[in-house]
């Protein structure tokens, strides 16, 4: 590929990815809303409201606080929305490859997750109020909290497709997708990997911020943490960075442990055309409605906040053993003594 | 120019990264144009919100280096707690760790050799 072509590419992808991240983001937002709602009694608001938060919000005055680092208090919304929308460019979407696919793998989306949530941070602490730096600080303890579970999985996984498909870049995100695992490996496994998926929806409200591991925003006594001292634009693209994040979150669960596409079950649909890829593309949606639904909002609504402390034991304790134990189990796979069809039976 | 590094087990384009995110900063620039033109970006005088508490003096209001961890330090205290008491300023208990730290590191590398 040439770079003119590349640039090209890169461009219009990003347009792309920028609208429909933000219009996915805005509408699963939505149904979350309403769903949290309607769990709780509650009639809830529009499913369009979060589109009505985001205009209001860009209508509003800008405010600066007088002990804030001006360009850095202004440039961390900027930076947390490109860092999360960069992220799209790395995802495949059902059948739909990934932007830049060939140009970056697991790895590199596990370092990127930091940048929207570093951005977060620089932003709390460049506000200068008390309440934004511990919203700040927590929100490093969290990310340090939930970086070991999430490393746990993915490694886990990769290893896996290395030794199932050695000829492949193993980390590379296509790879995964090709080959969904559930079905190439045995029963050991299979519960394994299904731990590895528990962990992933357990990690998600953590990278998203949403309870029970929204410690750095908390709202009831930090009075919104972070999010303190902002207003107007620079708070609407917080908002959208959320939003867009929601569907990266969704979209890298959905690549690693469902990527399985529904347009092979039509016969009367050719492979590649337009209608093959419109069909996946709604099966995705489907998926990544189902994804959020358990990862946010079923979460949120059935459980409290926790302590900052708390989220830190619960992930580097409790979830890392639990992690360890699924890539103990699916490495176990492999060992023939410890087949268990056979013992009932099978082949 | 614009190849990827290998790892041989994953791959990634440093300068494919780099020009990516130029162009979505662009573009998050110009949705971030996209408010209300008459609204402004004021730079606000005065104290920042505080639930109407009278703001303590700066120094005394945010975190200090030392506690930037907390949580953590906090969460993982039956780990640490022991290991800073170990920490005594003795240098030959410091000695002593290294030794047995480099006991253990040959008997792990040593025996499976042996078996």
């Amino acid at each position: 590929m040439s770079s003119v072509e590349l640039l090209f590419r890169i461009v219009i992808g990003t347009l792309i990815a920028a609208v429909g991240g933000i219009v996915i983001g805005l509408a699963a937002k939505g149904v979350d809303r309403k769903l949290h709602a309607r769990m709780q009694g509650r009639v809830g608001p529009p499913l369009r409201q979060p589109f009505y938060d985001v205009l209001k919000l860009f209508a509003k005055d800008n405010t600066v606080p007088d002990n804030a680092v001006g360009w850095m208090f202004n440039a961390a919304p900027v930076i947390c929305l490109a860092g999360a929308i960069t992220l799209l460019l790395y995802i495949p979407f059902g059948s739909i490859l990934p932007v830049l696919g060939g140009h970056g793998d697991l790895i590199l989306l596990l370092y990127l997750l930091i940048i929207p949530g570093l951005a977060m941070v620089v932003g709390g602490f460049s506000s200068g109020s008390p309440y934004a730096t511990v919203g700040a600080q927590r929100e490093m303890v969290t990310m340090i909290g939930y970086e070991l579970p999430l490393a746990t999985a993915v490694i886990a996984i990769a290893a896996k497709m290395n030794e199932l498909f050695p000829a492949e870049p193993a980390f590379a995100l296509s790879t995964i997708a090709a080959h969904p695992l559930w079905g190439e490996m045995g029963l050991l496994g299979i519960i394994g990997f299904a731990i590895l998926a528990m962990i992933m929806v357990i990690v998600t409200p953590a990278e998203l911020s949403k309870i029970p591991f929204d410690t750095p925003e908390a709202e009831t006594e930090l009075a919104g943490g972070l999010m303190v001292e902002y207003s107007g634009r620079n708070l609407g693209l917080f908002y959208l960075a959320d939003g867009v994040k929601t569907v990266v979150m969704g979209a890298i669960i959905v690549a690693l442990f469902i990527p399985h596409n529904l347009s092979p079950v039509f016969t009367g649909i050719a492979q590649g055309s337009i209608g093959a890829y419109m069909v996946d593309f709604g099966f995705f949606l489907v998926k990544l409605a189902a994804v959020v639904f358990f990862a946010v909002t079923v979460l949120r609504t059935a459980v409290a906040r926790l302590k900052i402390a708390q989220v830190v034991t619960l992930y580097w304790i409790p979830l890392t053993m639990i992690a360890l134990l699924g890539l103990i189990l699916m490495m176990w796979d492999s060992v023939p003594m410890l087949h268990i069809a056979p013992w009932l039976g099978g082949a | 120019m614009f190849g990827p590094l290998e790892t041989g087990a994953g791959y990634w384009t440093p300068l494919v990264w780099v020009g990516s995110m130029v162009v979505v900063v662009l573009v998050t620039l110009v949705i971030r144009g996209l408010g209300e033109r008459t609204a402004k970006n004021t730079h606000m005088k005065g104290d920042p919100f505080m639930s109407g508490n009278p703001e303590v003096s700066k120094e005394n209001s945010h975190v200090r280096a030392g506690n930037i961890y907390w949580g953590f330090l906090k969460a993982m205290e039956p780990y640490y707690k022991p290991l800073m008491k170990w920490h005594n300023g003795n240098v030959n208990d410091y000695v002593l760790m290294f030794i047995m730290v480099i006991a253990v590191l040959l008997l792990a590398i040593v025996l499976p050799g042996v078996f």
